[in-house]
C-alpha cells in the first residue's frame, strides 16, 4: 500500500511523443483508471511504472520514494497482463510461488499464502493444475493471485479482462474490486472500456496523445468533462454549432436561443455537448417549456433495444444528434426522413471551445 | 549508468560479450585474410600484385572458371531433381511419402565428403560398377572430374531445393490456382503461370544455398578432381606449398570465393526484393490420385531419386563389413576394417567427439544468449549480431580456418594448440545452426512471460533461466543437435589445421581415401554416419516441423 507520485514523465519512441508531461497523484490504497482510445499511452504509462521502459524525463515515487532508476525486478510493483503471461510449464501453484521464492520468503509462509491467496481468488482446487488446463477467467485470476501474493506496493492492471467475453468481464471486475478494497492495494488498472471505468474506479484520468485530458471522480467525468475529447470519448456526447448573436449564445441549426451569458472570448466559435439521455424526442415541431430548448431535425434512424429506445437524427446543418431515452411507440412508428424534436433542458447543456480537446466554458 | 538513454542491465553487458567473441573469432580472422591478400609474400608492402596474379594466371582463372562451373551446373542439377520432386510429393498422393522426405533429410545431414568417395568405389578406376561393364566389354566413363563432381553436387544438395519447395508448395493458397484455372488455364500453364511463380522465393533460397555449398565445397572435388581444380582445392594447396612464408596467395583466392558467396546472396536478395507474397491460408492445397503409367513413372521418379541419392551411403556402410587384408578387398563379409579402425584410428574418434561435443557445449549456451539478444532487443548492436549469423553461412571453412591460423598462430592466442583452434572453428562455423533454430523458438514466446518473472522480482538472469530458457528448450535441443551434426562432420576447415595430435574422423576418411584405404574409411564413415543418423532421430522426436529444422 503506497501512494504514487508522478511528476513530469516523458516517453519517446524515435520521435513519436507516447507520453508528455504526465503529473499523477495517487493516494495510498485508491483504485486509479486510466483510460482512453487506442494508441493514446496508457500501456507505456503502466510499462514506464513497472520498468520495462525508460523514461525520457520524469520521476515516479512510491511513498515519496523515487523508484523511477530501479530495474524491474527491485521495484515492487505487481503487474497482471492482459494476455495473463502464466508461465505455461509450471504448475497453477508454482506460478503463484514464484514470486515469493525470489523473495526468498521461508517454505511454510511461502505454502501458507499461496493457498491462502487461491482462496481469495477462488481458485483452490486448482492448485495443482497446469496453466493449460485453466480456461481464460481461470488464467487471469492466477495472474492476479501471482501478482498479489507477494504484496506489491502498487499493482498494475493492464486491460486485464479485455480478452474475456463480456458476462465473465462483468462478473470478474465486481470480483477484482472486491479483492482490492479488502486488500487496500493501491492500484493502477488500464482500460478502453468506459462502462469499466467508471464502474469500478475511484478516479478515473482520460488520456489522448499521452496527454491527460482529466482525472476525476468517475461522476465528474461524466457529468462535468474538463473538454471536449473527455466529453466525447466518456459521455458520447453530441455536438451542436452555435452562432454568436451580440451577447448571446444561440444553436446555429434552428436558432434556439441556449445561453444568456456572453461565454468565451468574441470570434471563438464554441460548440454545445448534449449526452443522449438528456434530449426528450417528440414527433412533429415541439414548442419548448420555458427552461428547455427545442431542435428541430429529421429521424435518421430508430433502434428499439428493449430498456429503452435509441434514436438517431439529423439537424437541417447536418450534426448528427443521438438519444436514448423511455420507449415512444410514436417515435418508433416514425419513418425515416419525418420531422421531430430534440428537447433538452438548458441546464443540461455544456458548452466547449471548438477543437477536439477544446476547453469547458463555465 | 546509460548508453544512449537505455540503462545498462545484464542484457547490456551478454550482448557486449556476445560482440567481443565475434569480433575475435569471425571478424578479425576475416579481416586478416583480407589484409593479407593485400600484401606481398616477399617484400611484405601493400600490392595488388595478388589480385592480378589470380586474375591474369591461367592457372587461377582456370579454377575460378571450374568453380562457377560445376557450381552453377551443380546448382541447376539440384534444382532439375528437387523441384518436380517437391511438386509430386507435395500435389500428388504418393506412397512413402515420409520415407522420401526422411532420405532426403539424411542425404543433406550425411558427411558431404562421403559421396564423393562412395561414387568412386561404384565408378572409379577400379569401381565396382566400372569393373563390372569392362567385363561385359563395355568402357564406361569414369566418375573422375568436372562430370563427377557435378553428379555428386546434384545428388548431395537437390534436398535443399526439394525440402524448401515442398514447404512453399504447401503453403500456397489453393484458392490463386483454382482462380487461374477459372481464367482458362490448362494445368501445365496453371503451373508455369501461377504456382512456379510463387514458389520462387523458396525454388531461388533453395538453389542459392546449394551454389553456395558447392562453391565452398572442398571434399569432392579433392577427391573426385584428378586435376580438375576448384578454388577451394588451389586455396587449400596453396596454403599447404606456402607453409612457412605467408600464404598471400591461399587468402586471396579465399577473398574471392568469399566474394562469390557474398555477390550469389546479394542478386538473390535483389531478385526476391520486389516479390513479397503474403498468403493467408484459408484453402489449403488438395493432393490428387494419380493412375496408370503417370502414378508408376512418379513413384519411380521420387523414390529413384532419394535412393540414388542415398546409394553411396549405403555403399560406404555395405563395403565397411566386407573382408579385407590391409588396404585390399579378399571376397566376402567381416569385420577386418573395424578392428583396424580401433587400432589405428581411436584416438581420431575421440577427437571427433571431444572437439564437435566441446563447440556444441559453448555453441548451445552462446546459442541461448544470442537468439535473446536478437530477438527481444531492440539495439543496433542486436541488430549487428543479428546481421554477423550469416556470415559463417558464407564464409567457406578453408578460408575460415586459414583466417584462423594467420591470426591466432600470432598474437596473445598464439598459446592455443590445435585442438583450441579447431574447438574455436566449429564454434563459430556452427554457431549460427544453434542460433537460428532457438530464435524461431524464442519467437513464439511472448515477452510478457519475462516481463512477468522480472515483476515477481527475478532479476533479468533469473527470469531468463527459470521461465524463457525451458520455454525454448526444444528448439535450443535442435539447433545443437544440427550444429554437432555439422561439427562432427567438418573436414575442409579441420584439415588445414589439425596436427598429428589432433587428428578427426573426417580428416581419418580423408587420409585414408587418398591412400585408398577404403575399408578403413567405410567404417570410419560408417561410425559417423551412425551418430548423424541418431541425432537426426533425435531432432524428429523434438522438433515440430521436422523438415525445417534441417534447412
Ligand atoms: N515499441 C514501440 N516503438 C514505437 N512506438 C511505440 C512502441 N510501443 C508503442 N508505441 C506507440 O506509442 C503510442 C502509445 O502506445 P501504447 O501501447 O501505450 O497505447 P495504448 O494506449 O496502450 O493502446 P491500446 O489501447 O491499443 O493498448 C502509440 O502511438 C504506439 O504506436
Ligand atoms: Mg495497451
Amino acid at each position: 500500500m503506497a501512494s504514487v507520485d508522478i511528476t513530469g514523465l516523458r516517453k519517446l519512441y524515435g520521435d513519436v511523443v507516447a507520453l508528455s508531461d504526465i503529473n499523477i497523484s495517487i493516494p495510498s490504497g485508491a483504485f486509479y483508471t486510466l483510460l482512453g482510445p487506442s494508441g493514446c499511452g496508457k500501456t507505456t504509462l503502466l510499462r514506464t511504472i513497472a520498468g520495462f521502459h525508460d523514461q525520457d524525463a520524469g520521476s515516479i515515487s512510491l511513498d515519496g520514494n523515487p523508484i523511477e532508476t530501479l530495474p524491474a525486478h527491485r521495484r515492487d510493483v505487481g503487474m497482471v497482463f492482459q494476455d495473463y503471461a502464466i508461465f505455461p510449464h509450471i504448475s497453477v501453484r508454482e506460478n503463484v510461488a514464484f514470486g515469493l521464492k525470489q523473495k526468498k520468503v521461508p517454505r511454510a509462509e511461502m505454502d501458507r499464502r499461496v493457498t491462502e491467496v487461491l482462496d481469495v481468488v477462488q481458485l483452490g482446487a486448482f492448485a495443482d493444475r497446469m496453466p493449460h488446463e485453466l480456461s481464460g477467467g481461470q488464467q487471469q485470476r492466477v495472474g492476479l493471485a501471482r501478482a498479489i501474493v507477494v504484496r506489491p506496493k502498487v499493482l498494475l492492471m493492464d486491460e486485464p479482462l479485455s480478452n474475456l467475453d463480456a458476462r465473465l468481464r462483468v462478473d470478474l471486475r465486481a470480483e477484482l474490486r472486491r479483492i482490492q478494497k479488502d486488500l487496500g492495494i493501491t492500484t493502477i488498472y488500464v482500460t478502453h472500456d468506459q462502462e469499466e471505468a467508471l464502474a469500478m474506479s475511484d478516479t478515473v484520468c482520460v488520456m489522448h496523445q499521452g496527454v491527460i485530458q482529466q482525472a476525476a471522480s468517475p461522476l465528474d467525468i461524466y457529468l462535468m468533462p474538463a473538454n471536449r475529447f473527455v466529453a466525447t470519448f466518456v459521455g458520447a456526447n453530441s455536438f451542436l454549432a452555435l452562432t454568436r448573436d451580440t451577447d448571446q449564445l444561440r444553436l446555429t441549426s434552428g436558432g434556439a436561443l441556449v445561453s444568456h451569458k456572453a461565454l468565451g472570448e468574441q470570434g471563438e466559435t464554441l460548440v454545445c455537448a448534449v449526452r443522449p439521455e438528456v434530449l426528450r424526442v417528440a414527433p412533429g415541431e415541439v414548442q419548448a417549456a420555458e427552461d428547455e430548448v427545442s431542435i428541430p431535425a429529421k429521424l435518421s434512424n430508430v433502434s428499439f433495444i428493449g430498456r429503452e429506445m435509441e434514436v438517431l437524427a439529423r439537424t437541417d446543418s447536418g450534426e448528427v444528434v443521438k438519444s436514448l431515452a423511455r420507449p415512444d411507440p410514436a417515435v418508433i412508428a416514425l419513418d425515416p426522413g419525418s420531422a421531430v424534436s430534440m428537447c433538452v433542458r438548458r441546464d443540461d447543456l455544456a458548452f466547449f471551445e471548438d477543437s477536439e480537446t477544446g476547453r469547458r466554458l463555465a | 549508468m546509460t548508453i544512449a538513454g537505455r540503462r545498462l542491465d545484464f542484457w547490456t553487458g551478454v550482448t557486449g560479450v556476445v560482440l567481443a567473441v565475434l569480433v575475435v573469432l569471425l571478424m578479425i580472422p576475416i579481416f586478416r585474410v583480407m589484409v593479407l591478400s593485400f600484401v606481398d609474400a616477399d617484400t611484405g608492402n601493400w600490392t595488388l600484385g595478388n589480385y592480378v596474379e589470380v586474375f591474369t594466371r591461367n592457372f587461377y582463372l582456370r579454377g575460378l572458371k571450374n568453380t562457377l562451373f560445376v557450381g552453377l551446373l551443380g546448382t541447376i542439377g539440384a534444382s532439375l531433381v528437387g523441384i518436380p520432386l517437391a511438386f509430386f510429393t507435395a500435389r500428388f498422393h504418393l506412397w512413402g511419402r515420409t520415407w522420401i522426405s526422411t532420405l532426403a533429410i539424411l542425404v543433406l545431414v550425411a558427411p558431404p565428403f562421403i559421396g564423393a568417395y562412395a561414387w568412386i568405389m561404384m565408378l572409379g578406376s577400379n569401381g565396382f560398377v566400372t569393373n563390372f561393364f569392362e567385363r561385359l566389354g563395355i568402357e564406361i566413363p569414369t566418375i573422375y572430374g568436372a562430370h563427377g563432381i557435378i553428379l555428386v553436387f546434384t545428388l548431395k544438395f537437390f534436398p535443399f531445393v526439394f525440402l524448401m519447395t515442398q514447404t512453399a508448395l504447401m503453403a500456397v493458397n489453393k484458392s490463386f490456382e483454382d482462380a487461374a484455372e477459372n481464367l482458362g488455364c490448362t494445368p501445365w500453364q496453371r503451373f508455369v503461370k501461377i504456382t512456379l511463380p510463387l514458389v520462387f522465393p523458396a525454388i531461388s533460397t533453395g538453389a542459392i544455398i546449394c551454389f553456395v555449398l558447392s562453391i565452398a565445397d572442398f571434399g569432392t572435388p579433392a577427391i573426385l578432381g584428378r586435376g580438375f581444380r576448384t578454388l577451394s582445392t588451389i586455396a587449400f594447396t596453396a596454403y599447404r606449398s606456402e607453409l612457412g612464408g605467408l600464404p598471400t596467395m591461399a587468402v586471396t583466392v579465399s577473398m574471392i570465393m568469399i566474394a562469390i558467396s557474398m555477390l550469389a546472396l546479394l542478386a538473390q536478395r535483389r531478385i526476391l526484393a520486389r516479390r513479397r507474397y503474403a498468403s493467408g491460408l484459408t484453402n489449403l492445397p488438395v493432393k490428387m490420385h494419380l493412375t496408370g503409367w503417370q502414378n508408376i513413372a512418379v513413384h519411380l521418379f521420387c523414390h529413384g531419386a532419394v535412393l540414388i541419392a542415398m546409394l553411396p551411403n549405403l555403399v560406404v556402410v555395405y563395403t565397411s563389413f566386407l573382408k579385407t587384408n590391409g588396404p585390399v578387398f579378399v571376397g566376402g563379409f567381416g569385420m577386418e576394417s573395424y578392428a583396424r579402425m580401433w587400432r589405428q584410428a581411436p584416438e581420431a574418434i575421440g577427437n571427433s567427439f571431444l572437439f564437435a561435443l566441446a563447440a556444441v557445449a559453448l555453441i548451445t549456451i552462446f546459442s541461448a544468449f544470442i537468439s535473446y539478444v536478437i530477438v527481444r532487443r531492440e539495439t543496433r548492436a542486436a541488430g549487428a549480431i543479428d546481421f554477423l549469423m550469416m556470415v559463417p553461412y558464407l564464409v567457406p571453412g578453408v578460408v575460415m580456418a586459414i583466417g584462423f591460423v594467420t591470426t591466432f598462430r600470432t598474437g596473445f592466442l598464439s598459446g592455443m594448440g590445435a585442438a583450441w583452434l579447431l574447438i574455436l572453428l566449429y564454434f563459430i562455423r556452427r554457431l549460427p545452426y544453434g542460433v537460428r533454430s532457438t530464435t524461431s523458438s524464442l519467437r513464439q514466446i511472448k515477452p510478457s512471460m519475462e516481463e512477468a518473472a522480472i515483476n515477481l522480482g527475478a532479476p533479468p538472469l533469473t527470469a531468463f533461466l527459470k521461465v524463457t530458457l525451458p520455454l525454448i528448450l526444444p528448439g535450443l535441443i535442435v539447433g545443437s543437435l544440427m550444429s554437432f551434426i555439422t561439427a562432427i562432420n567438418e573436414l575442409s576447415g579441420t584439415l588445414i589445421i589439425y596436427d598429428s595430435g589432433t587428428l578427426t574422423m573426417p580428416v581419418s576418411i580423408y587420409l585414408a581415401v587418398l591412400d585408398g584405404e577404403f575399408g578403413l574409411a567405410a567404417a570410419l564413415s560408417t561410425v559417423l554416419l551412425l551418430c548423424t543418423g541418431a541425432c537426426v532421430f533425435a531432432v524428429f522426436r523434438l522438433a515440430e516441423k521436422r523438415e525445417s529444422s534441417f534447412l
